[in-house]
């Protein structure tokens, strides 16, 4: 037999079960934001450590650099959404000034997948000096965005 | 102290003469503007002699006046464009070969070991005239040097002759007959003009080099940076690295994981490295993966605090 409850007595069980469940809950939460943000970056590195690995050791696969520019490009677009959710505390080594400077945050994001774009561009024109450059570029727009929104190494948490 | 160096100084230009004989001809080759500005990029361009952290891209370039964090206090770098009050444009090649080799100014008093020249003091004396040039080519500015926020003692420059005595042993590179020439190009860039150690190796308490720790990586960077074990230690160094990696790293930044650079060594590849030669960064790779790796492990300053 189902015990009933009245609506009252149901909502306040609800209330309870949210009240005492809430803290650990976000908790959770900010680890996972974290934990998703931090994949959503490494992607970007692997793409840039594979580009990496066909440029400096001359590997065959200049087409492989278009997908790869391709990839960071669209991981570029997941950044926004990956950051939405304001959590500077714990194992992160992202800095406030993201959710303080959103202007200057959005700017930084358009540079890497303008850069991306222009990489991709030069892979598919097989031009191997477009590609350096670009790649250059490339590079120099991770650090545009991580010297002001991401912690030094002397402050990251993987150093402490 | 004083003719200590210069005994010592003589010494060296004998034994300099003989070991450096290929580069340094028995014909005076006349200084060269496009040579020095290769030097200036092996040294990392020199941007510790600008304000990039201060002013940013707006900073006079190598004007001077950028504060260096070290434990002994803030220093301030020296105006080193042509201008002749409040730069080197006064200086004689003697001047700066003394400045560069001994660390003493044209007036005779001494510089502060935060300008590395227990390294310059390694390279050739044509690499210092050729830098010389290219440094005396670039538009004077006019920006007075600034003294340093620094404890008493560690301010007088008196005090830098006993530092001196304790800690500079000026020498000629020596090439080793031994290896290749392109492991000697490396030894010479390394220790000499890109000056690796003053920032990779962790000082005494005297504020010397740690001669067994050399390049294991130190907290207390300038500006209070870390830096980075560069010996070829699998665990705390860069074991893990090829040659190549290597030499990737110093042309664009971008380490093996994909990962870019932040802080002085940023500004060191990209006003420096990036434009030394190819050739230069795998000699300069091929150095530092035959040096011994030393287990040194390098974690922020408060680590576990």
């Amino acid at each position: 037999m189902a015990p009933t409850l009245s609506p009252s007595m149901r909502l306040a069980l609800v209330l309870a079960a949210v009240v005492v469940a809430a803290p650990s809950a976000r908790a959770a939460d900010d680890v996972a934001y974290v934990k998703y943000r931090q994949k959503v970056m490494q992607g970007i590195g692997a793409d840039m450590g594979a580009i990496s690995e066909i440029l400096k050791n001359g590997l065959p696969f200049t087409a492989a650099i278009a997908l790869h520019a391709d990839k960071i490009g669209d991981s570029a677009s997941l950044i926004p959404t990956a950051f939405e959710k304001k959590v500077t505390e714990g194992a992160t080594d992202a800095k406030p000034e993201i959710w303080m400077e959103p202007d200057e945050w959005k700017g930084a994001i358009h540079d890497l997948e303008k850069a991306a774009d222009a990489l991709e561009e030069a892979a598919d024109d097989d031009d191997p000096e477009a590609i350096s450059a670009a790649f250059k570029t490339l590079g120099k727009s991770c650090g545009g965005c991580h010297d002001h929104f991401r912690k030094p190494k002397e402050e990251s948490y993987k150093n402490q | 102290m004083s003719r200590a160096v210069l005994a010592g100084w003589a010494a060296l230009a004998l034994a300099g003469a003989a070991g450096l004989a290929d580069a340094v001809r028995a014909e005076p080759t006349p200084p060269s503007i496009a040579r020095g500005e290769a030097v200036l990029r092996e040294a990392g361009g020199c941007t510790c002699h600008t304000d990039y952290p201060g002013e940013g891209d707006a900073a006079p370039e190598l004007a001077g006046g950028r504060g260096l964090a070290t434990p002994f206090g803030t220093y301030y770098s020296t105006n080193i464009t042509p201008h002749r009050e409040t730069g080197i444009g006064a200086w004689s090649d003697a001047d700066f070969l003394r400045a560069m080799t001994e660390g003493r100014a044209p007036d005779g008093s001494h510089y502060f070991p935060v300008f590395p020249y227990p390294a310059f003091a390694t390279m050739t004396r044509r690499d210092l005239l050729d830098l010389k040039a290219y440094l005396f080519s670039l538009p004077p500015v006019k920006r007075e040097n600034r003294a340093p926020d620094a404890w008493l003692p560690f301010r007088m420059r008196i005090a830098v002759a006993g530092w001196k005595l304790l800690n500079f042993r000026p020498h000629a590179f020596e090439p080793d007959p031994t290896e290749s020439e392109a492991w000697n190009r490396g030894a010479y860039l390394v220790n000499g003009p890109a000056h690796c150690g003053e920032c990779h190796t962790p000082r005494t308490l005297t504020g010397g080099l740690d001669r067994s720790l050399w390049l294991a990586g130190s907290t207390d960077g300038p500006e209070g940076e870390l830096a980075p074990n560069i010996t070829p230690h699998r665990r705390t160094g860069i074991g893990d690295w090829s040659a190549v990696d290597l030499s990737w790293y110093l042309e664009t930044g971008i380490k093996p994981d994909g990962d870019d650079t932040q802080g002085l060594m940023a500004e060191v590849i990209e006003h420096g490295f990036s434009h030394v030669p190819k050739a230069d960064l795998a000699a300069i790779a091929e150095y530092l993966r035959s040096i011994p790796p030393i287990d040194h492990e390098v974690k922020a300053p408060d680590a576990g605090s």
